[in-house]
């Protein structure tokens, strides 16, 4: 093979190469793009959408066994629930865990995340295994603790 | 009609098939070029070869797209393509070495639907928290036993099974990642908070920092007893980068820093081997040392450099000349016959599998798959910048395999089990019914609930038990 036709070989296989990582980038670059407006399509549940845009979860607020209300907690920045003292949210029962779970915003939603606490973090009484979002009037129950979501 | 996540995953099969086919041209493109310019004549008998390397790269994009449905699909492709040019580079250097790593590729990618198909759910890993964790450790100290392990170039880091050879600290890289993700996720809170103090400086819990302490002195122990120095600097990166990404706390980054600082300086002054590396580094091409002890490193250097921008084309150099030229120091023969563009493309490469492998980490929303994705990411990335900042000398050689491309059957088998997972904890995880509009999700099939001690699963179950016991109270 002449070392013309090698060389121009050469030149072609670089180009290939960069051709490969391009088109890889772009359809990851495309797929992003993608992802991002389908958003309001995929959380299209019947009547929530609209409620759920005008009243964002404001406050959680303590209910104690007779249902009556006591202490709130605005909601700003991240917010661990527990026992400990380093908890913005300070439970005082031995059922819930140190740092039991986490109350968090993420694009202008609330969320709640259990940190595997030792017996759960139930949300409307449904078990939380991964973040679940909050809506005004949900309860969250951690031990015998109940918080209450309030707009 | 299909829904949005159905159409996505369509898509997402579509473009991965489109790569990994391109990725097979690539590699059959390699091939023919190696020996056209080792030989003057294009291979016979090339069509076989295109076959089963096709059918290979195939395998695993079906796998990818049946068991890992919208999984990203920019890992098979661009791992495929990087194992072709490795396999190109090998063979260019020995052909039965090169026979050897056609087989490790396929067990390679056979392997990567295995664990696929095994692991279906990667939240099962994290229930066996402690059970990988000492397998993981137990594995490094494998080449330990007598009579099981054997020293190649003064590191003992080798077991022997019969005819067949293994690098354990390879696969124990993946089990500690493993083992270090779902311990970080289950004490990620006690570690970022500060209880103690000790003059200016907070300490989190010293009980929560321990069994981390402990599995990180046990590895490093380990590697220096073994006397590997590149896989026992990753560790030490790769625990610092998740003890950050799982705390949020960018001391632990500063104090790992004045550690690995310290036992840097440790390490200089005890162990002639790292005193020969700082020399290699430092004084590579000083007439002293290039015969010696920079002999490895200035050969790859003299490589890089006869090999330019364009380099002098697939098999038309000397990348022979290096000592280690298909394990090591591949990049360096990359260089020669890739040339600077060819170099600086491989590493995008590696720069596209970390960046989807954090975007991976991003979309989870378990804490133990998104450490999980960070760690193996990280694993990538800074075995690259490892092996790769050693050879262009920006910081001391220390032998670690480049990813995908250099020569080893561990070495391979080991990242295509790595990509295996990374595939899956891309990919979105299956729920049972769709997602209610309370917001509340329901659990995936599999495992969801991981811990022993949150068997408390019916909701409103009336006797909870009370958490002191577990906790160890305040």
């Amino acid at each position: 093979m002449p070392p013309l036709a090698l060389a121009a070989l050469k030149v072609a296989f670089l180009v290939l190469l960069y051709l490969f990582v391009w088109r890889t980038v772009r359809s990851s670059v495309v797929d992003l793009r993608a992802a991002s407006p389908p958003r309001p399509a995929a959380a299209v549940g019947p009547p929530a959408p609209s409620r759920r845009r005008s009243r964002a979860p404001r406050r959680l607020v303590l209910v104690d066994e007779r249902g009556r209300r006591s202490t709130a907690f605005s909601l700003e920045g991240t917010l661990q629930v527990g026992r400990a003292e380093a908890c913005h949210v300070r439970l005082v029962d031995s059922y819930t865990s140190q740092f039991h779970a986490r109350v968090f915003a993420r694009d202008g939603a609330w969320f709640v995340e259990d940190l595997n606490s030792t017996n759960g973090t139930f949300l409307n009484e449904r078990k939380v295994t991964s973040a679940a979002e909050l809506h005004p009037g949900d309860r969250l129950r951690l031990g015998r603790t109940v918080l209450e979501v309030r707009a | 009609m299909p829904t949005l996540q159905q159409r996505r995953a369509r898509a997402r099969a579509g473009t991965e098939l489109r790569l990994t086919v391109f990725a097979a041209a690539l590699t059959a493109c390699a091939y023919v070029l190696v020996v056209a310019g080792t030989t003057g004549k294009a291979p016979r008998g090339v069509a076989g070869f295109v076959a089963v390397i096709a059918a290979g790269y195939l395998a695993a994009h079906l796998a990818t797209t049946r068991l890992a449905r919208g999984a990203d699909p920019a890992f098979v492709p661009t791992a495929t393509a990087l194992a072709g040019i490795g396999y190109a580079v090998v063979y260019r250097l020995d052909h039965a070495l090169a026979d050897n790593q056609f087989a490790w590729l396929l067990i390679g990618l056979a392997l990567f639907v295995a664990t696929l198909i095994v692991i279906r759910d990667h939240r099962v890993l994290d229930r066996y928290t402690y059970t990988i964790g000492l397998v993981g450790i137990g594995t490094l100290l494998l080449p330990m036993v007598p009579g099981l392990g054997e020293s190649i170039n003064g590191e003992r880091l080798w077991i022997h099974l019969g005819p067949l050879s293994f690098q354990p600290s390879e696969i124990a890289k993946v089990l500690l990642v493993i083992f270090l993700a779902s311990y970080l996720d289950r004490t990620k809170e006690l570690l970022a908070t500060s209880t103690r103090r000790i003059g200016p400086i907070r300490l989190p819990e010293p009980r929560s920092l321990g069994p981390l302490l402990v599995a990180w002195g046990v590895a490093l122990v380990i590697l220096f007893a073994e006397d590997d120095l590149g896989t026992s600097l990753l560790f030490f990166g790769i625990f610092l980068a998740m003890l950050w990404a799982a705390t949020g706390r960018s001391a632990y980054l500063a104090v790992g820093l004045v550690l690995f600082a310290a036992a840097s300086v440790a390490a200089y002054l005890l162990v002639p081997h790292v005193q020969v590396r700082i020399v290699a580094w430092l004084h590579a091409l000083s007439p002293r040392y290039v015969e010696n002890q920079g002999y490895q490193v200035a050969q790859g250097e003299f490589a890089m450099a006869s090999g330019g921008i364009l380099g002098t084309g697939l098999g038309q150099g000397h990348p022979g000349l290096i000592p280690a030229a298909a394990t090591d120091f591949v990049f360096a023969s990359l260089g020669e016959e890739l040339g600077l563009l060819g170099t600086t493309v491989v590493l995008l490469m590696y720069l596209v599998l970390v960046w989807r492998g954090l975007r991976a980490a991003l979309g989870r929303d378990d804490g133990f798959g998104k450490l999980l994705a960070t760690g193996l990411s990280t694993t990538l990335g800074l075995q690259t910048f490892v092996i790769v900042g050693g050879i262009t000398r920006l910081i001391p050689l220390t032998g670690v395999t480049l990813p995908f491309v250099s020569y080893g059957g561990s070495s391979l088998i080991t990242n295509f089990i790595l990509l295996a997972l990374l595939v899956r904890i891309s990919a979105p995880t299956p729920r049972a019914p769709a997602p209610a509009p309370g917001g509340t999700r329901a659990e995936g099939p599999p495992p969801a609930g991981t811990r022993a001690a949150a068997s408390v699963d019916a909701p409103g179950d009336p006797s909870p038990e009370p958490a002191e016991h577990a906790e160890g109270g305040a």
